[in-house]
């Protein structure tokens, strides 16, 4: 592209246009507008406004009575502008586009432009790999182990245990089917497709289609195997586990159809009232084994009806896959480009924690993107002064998000159901983990406390006491959580007692306080350090603490409840929660330790060069007198 | 004003580097009360990298920082009482909105008449309108007068700010110049780094180049 100078407009019909633009603003504007194919209609208007305007007058162009050489330089009066080489286009002339072959085109250049085929990726993810193969073994062989047990229990607590537990699981994974659905889309599209792609005029249903499908096979797939593994942990046949199986995912398959039909109408509201409901039979079916565990009532199940039931719910999943299915396909080129590019750029967000396997940076972009949706609260007056208003401030989060505290309700069923099952062991354990989720959004205020350190130098405390405020109303809830689960340990409702009543609350209290210190921890930790130099493992180069983050707060549930699986005293456990709470209270900053030490250093390195500095003053020790 | 027998920020021989490259060598600074003290120079001299030592958010690689005669501690809570900065991590709760901060910063700092100190802030800042918005909904121009509030909001004997200027419009630079030397005339020790030479000559009793001409 050779530059020269506009002299007079080209004879092509576009000369009002380009002496208009050059009058009020820069010269390639227009030349871009010619360029999209615009050109004929923007001259027409441009020739209608300077020609027929009451009091318009047509811009003079000044232009140099001779251009100038290529080799002088311009002088500032004179509009200098890339000269294109190109013509108008005619629209009649201009072919239709074929989605299918824009698709062809951009695969063709995302495979062009690939420097790996996917197998290296996959050699590269390899630490992934690894960590999700060593996270399924243990699960899997934790599942294995409850399976036995839970098969081998045959009181009247656990068989209503083993038929409710896996709809308590059903309707919770499908409350969370529809939440992330809605959260996401569920048809999603990246930025860059936004603005490249759909300003084109092409059929965008064509473009997301394909789209759909994957989608649905990705959500049928996945709450498949978690069927599956739900029903082998409470000890169902391989027959059964099939049918639970094919329940879960189909179930979960058919509901992301229905919220991928309602996102054509760019609607919520059903989902979130379905969402509501599927979780509150969730809570139902929990109450019912919490209080057959208690001994509050008793219930005679016909097991034989679950199984086809849970072919119902198959068959149900079916019908919803196929009808809104094939009407999400119908109406998909309905969706707003908005709608589809913000769920493109929260997976992208998501996407770049998961790399870093920063759990809590994900969660932070989600808690942010619900913020900006709410937008506008109404402002309430804070209560106390000093720390006692950082603790009133959470009072009033959770009276202003009563949301938060669901969860926690949630895990109140959990000791219950999981004694129900005959699972006693590892109670502490699951209970521990499930408070560890249950606590993490109550945490909200400690986690923007410690991912930056700007708004904790706001507030005239230590790091310690700062965290201990934003801890406290969660402390304060796990406190009452273990008193309302002891009946739980103790085995209430069972006909035998496991253990004494005292030992039970001794349990249930190192149960809770594990799960506050594993939410704490979990919220808390610092996320792997880039800047820090790499490690060199077998694994390639990683930064220190990379590993770990995927298992920060489950290796406090770990280690605090292990000696409770391991039927050593529970206050082995209490030792260790007091270690992991100095710990995790911040109490302990190991760069404020050897900022202090290194203080120290160098006030003794100081106090020692005045002692051997030549001349210096000596210090006389006066000898002792007789008296 | 009774004279202080201390300088408010004492630092000596300051010096920091990220790898081997020295940002900051032999940086000495003495600021007293009543006194502004604006940092300028080019981008990249190191007038960032200062003020991040002085407020404690990066460990500077040899050198004292002493405010008011102490040590500097980032978790010191004396220090937190004494020193409010804002400078560039500044973070704010998704949950709370812009009136809720204030109030929630004025109270931990133990404001007797905290209420009133966050209405007449607000109105300055001109965040009342935006009072009950969270701050994921604020433009970075209104982000930027919320952080400058909780500067305000809250007792102090130093002020550290870096660039305050950022993303104002010209009538926020005006009201921050007015405010910044109404409040070094009350006794109030400033620091900041500026672009802004209007901002430095109303505010500023000494100006420091950090890093000289290119």
């Amino acid at each position: 592209m050779s530059k020269k100078k506009i002299s007079r407009p080209k004879a092509t019909g576009s000369g009002p246009v380009a002496t208009a633009s050059q009058a009020t603003g820069p010269a390639p504007v227009a030349t871009a507008s010619q360029a999209m194919g615009s050109g004929t209609v923007a001259t027409e208007r441009a020739l209608r406004t300077i020609s027929t305007g009451p009091d318009t007058v047509a811009p003079v162009l000044e232009t140099p009575a001779t251009p100038a050489s290529p080799t002088s330089p311009a002088s500032p009066t004179e509009f200098v502008v890339p000269e294109w080489h190109h013509s108008l286009i005619d629209l009649d002339d201009v072919d239709p586009v074929y989605e299918s072959d824009l698709k062809g085109l951009l695969k063709s250049w995302r495979r062009g432009r690939a420097t790996k085929r996917i197998s290296q990726v996959l050699a590269d993810g390899y630490v992934t790999i690894f960590s999700v193969l060593v996270i399924v073994a243990m699960i899997g062989g934790a599942v294995f182990r409850a399976q036995t047990a839970s098969a081998a229990c045959e009181t009247q607590t656990c068989r209503v245990g083993r038929t409710l537990l896996p709809w308590v699981m059903l309707f919770a994974a499908f409350a969370l089917t529809l939440v992330v659905s809605r959260i996401f889309g569920p048809v999603v599209a990246s930025a860059a497709e936004g603005f490249w792609l759909f300003d084109a005029p092409i059929r965008r249903a064509r473009l997301l289609r394909g789209r759909l499908v994957a989608v649905l096979l990705a959500v049928a797939f996945g709450a498949a195997l978690l069927g599956a593994v739900l029903a082998a942990l409470t000890g169902y046949p391989p027959r059964e586990i099939a049918e639970w199986a094919a329940a879960l995912g189909l179930g979960a398959g058919g509901l992301t159809a229905f919220a991928a039909f309602e996102q054509t109408f760019a609607r919520t509201w059903l989902i979130k009232v379905l969402q509501w409901l599927l979780g509150a039979a969730a809570f139902a079916a929990l109450v019912l084994i919490t209080g057959v565990a208690a001994g509050w009532f008793s219930l005679d199940l016909d097991t034989t009806l679950t199984t086809e039931i849970v072919i119902g719910v198959a068959a149900g999943g079916v019908v919803l896959l196929v009808l809104f299915g094939v009407l999400a396909v119908l109406r998909l080129g309905e969706i707003h480009r908005a709608r589809l590019v913000s769920g493109g750029t929260l997976i992208s967000g998501m996407q770049g924690a998961a790399f870093a396997m920063d759990l809590g940076l994900m969660r932070d972009i989600l808690v942010e993107r619900d913020a900006m949706a709410k937008g506008q609260v109404r402002p309430t007056l804070g209560i106390g002064r000093g720390l006692g208003a950082l603790v009133g401030r959470e009072v009033q989060r959770l009276w202003r998000y009563p949301k938060r505290l669901v969860l926690f309700v949630v895990s109140l069923g959990v000791p219950y159901a999981v004694g129900a099952l005959g699972l006693t062991t590892f109670n502490p354990f699951i209970s521990a983990l499930v408070l560890l989720i249950a606590f993490v959004p109550l945490l909200n205020s400690l986690r923007v406390i410690t991912r930056t350190r700007g708004l904790a130098r706001l507030f005239p405390f230590t790091n310690a006491r700062l965290r201990l405020a934003c801890v406290a109303v969660a402390a304060g809830l796990a406190a009452v959580w273990a008193i309302l689960a002891t009946p739980a340990f103790y085995g209430l409702g069972s006909g035998s007692h496991p253990m004494s009543l005292s030992r039970a609350l001794v349990y249930s209290l190192v149960t809770a306080g594990a799960g506050v210190l594993a939410g704490v921890r979990w919220t808390s930790a610092k996320p792997a350090d880039y800047s820090t130099p790499m490690m060199q493992t077998g694994f390639g180069a990683l930064p220190p603490g990379l590993m770990f983050n995927l298992f920060k707060g489950l290796d406090v549930a770990v280690v605090v409840t292990g000696p409770l699986m391991l039927g050593w005293s529970p206050w082995v456990s209490v030792v260790i929660g007091l270690v992991v709470l100095y710990l995790v209270s911040g109490t302990f900053d190991m760069s404020e330790a050897q900022q202090m030490q290194a203080e120290l250093k160098k006030e003794r390195e100081a106090m020692k060069a005045g002692g051997n500095k030549p001349g210096g003053p000596k210090t006389v020790i006066a000898p002792p007198r007789r008296r | 004003m009774a004279k202080a027998r201390t300088p408010v920020l004492k630092v000596q021989n300051l010096k920091k580097a990220y790898g081997d490259h020295v940002i900051v060598n032999n940086f000495n600074l003495e600021v007293w009360p009543g006194e502004a003290v604006a940092l300028t120079g080019r981008n990249g001299a190191g007038k960032s990298t200062i003020l991040r030592c002085l407020v404690g958010a990066d460990k500077p690689d040899d050198g004292t920082i002493l405010v008011n005669g102490e040590t500097l501690r980032e978790s010191n809570p004396v220090i937190r009482a004494t020193v409010a900065t804002v400078i560039d991590d500044l973070d704010f709760f998704p949950d709370l909105s812009v009136v809720e901060h204030l109030d929630l910063l004025a109270r931990a700092h133990g404001l007797p008449d905290s209420d009133d100190a966050v209405d007449s802030i607000l109105h300055e800042v001109q965040l009342v309108p935006q009072s009950g918005q969270l701050p994921g909904t604020l433009s970075s121009g209104q982000r930027r007068r919320l952080a400058l509030a909780t500067a305000f909001v809250r007792p102090r004997q130093l002020l550290i700010l870096d660039e305050p200027e950022q993303r104002l419009d010209v009538e926020g630079v005006e009201w921050l110049a007015e405010r910044l030397a109404a409040e070094r005339k009350d006794g109030l020790a400033i620091v900041m780094a500026s672009h802004e030479p209007t901002l430095v000559k109303a505010v500023a009793t000494k100006t420091v180049r950090v890093g000289g001409d290119k």
